[in-house]
């Protein structure tokens, strides 16, 4: 096995939210043989979903944990996936998470992007956080970009286009700002955690 | 004039204008603080410390501002 591909296998990152975001990241994440996500999210698939996140119509009515640990078993099932049906917070984040090298903030609301983050940074002291403001409407890939806040901090998005003022998420530019996602933590696992 | 860095840009403040605290400069930017993570030179500030932590000339500030979607 080569080193990238070993620095995978040993792995683990968490998604916090198996929408728009955590499924396409979860999704890529499995076909780069990461060696374990923990998946956490409370809901359940609405048909409403389906024009963005990596579900299916047969899938609609059961619970967006069971259905994502069923689609990464029949696309990688060497990937370790542990999930948590569970409306995260600050009290439960650090435990849902604690073996997480990398956390995916994949959250829909402002408020809650604010609060993991501010729990990951000062209610953890390893993991490192990746996540996005600002990737509604279409078009305009290029202005979705990865920056480094600060050592634990990584921040994706354009910071600017809310679902709020954007009025409608699509799937392709979604998919930009997930693989963005999934990209700075390949990078980050292959790069800087040392294990 | 008593100036802060914010997100990289240096920012002046004319006498008697400058914030007393970190909660102060959000108002004065119209952001809200339930969106906003906040680091002071290189320090993260918690949500609910906002309003105790006081400012200081030529301090550091990185301010993240959430918009939803996900």
């Amino acid at each position: 096995m080569d080193l990238i591909s070993e620095k995978m296998r040993c792995s683990v990152v968490g998604i916090a939210g198996l929408g728009g975001l955590g499924s396409n990241v979860a999704i890529a994440l499995a076909r780069a043989d990461i060696g374990r996500l923990i998946v956490a999210d409370f809901d359940k698939v609405e048909k409403g979903n389906l024009n963005r996140q990596q579900y299916f119509i047969d899938q609609i009515g059961k619970s967006k944990v069971d259905c994502m640990i069923e689609n990464i078993g029949r696309i990688n099932p060497d990937v370790r996936v542990e999930g948590h049906q569970v409306k995260l917070s600050a009290d439960n984040i650090p435990s849902v998470f604690a073996d997480a090298d990398v956390i995916a903030e994949c959250f829909d609301l402002a408020r809650e992007k604010q609060m993991i983050v501010e729990t990951v940074l000062t209610k953890m002291q390893r993991a490192i956080i990746v996540s996005v403001s600002g990737l509604a409407g279409y078009g305009k890939s290029n202005e979705i970009q990865t920056r480094r806040i600060s050592p634990r901090f990584i921040l994706i998005g354009d910071g600017q286009s809310g679902v709020d003022t954007c009025k409608i998420l699509t799937a392709p530019r979604v998919a930009v700002a997930a693989a963005h996602q999934a990209n700075a933590i390949v990078e980050l696992i292959v790069e800087k955690i040392v294990k | 004039m008593d100036t802060l860095k914010i997100n990289g840009q240096e920012k002046q403040f004319p006498t008697g204008k400058f914030p007393v605290t970190l909660a102060d400069l959000l108002g004065q930017l119209g952001v809200e603080a339930a969106t906003v993570v906040a680091e002071l030179d290189g320090q993260i500030i918690e949500r609910e410390k906002f309003a105790q932590t006081e400012l200081h000339s030529e301090q550091n500030i990185e301010l993240v501002r959430f918009v939803p979607g996900g």
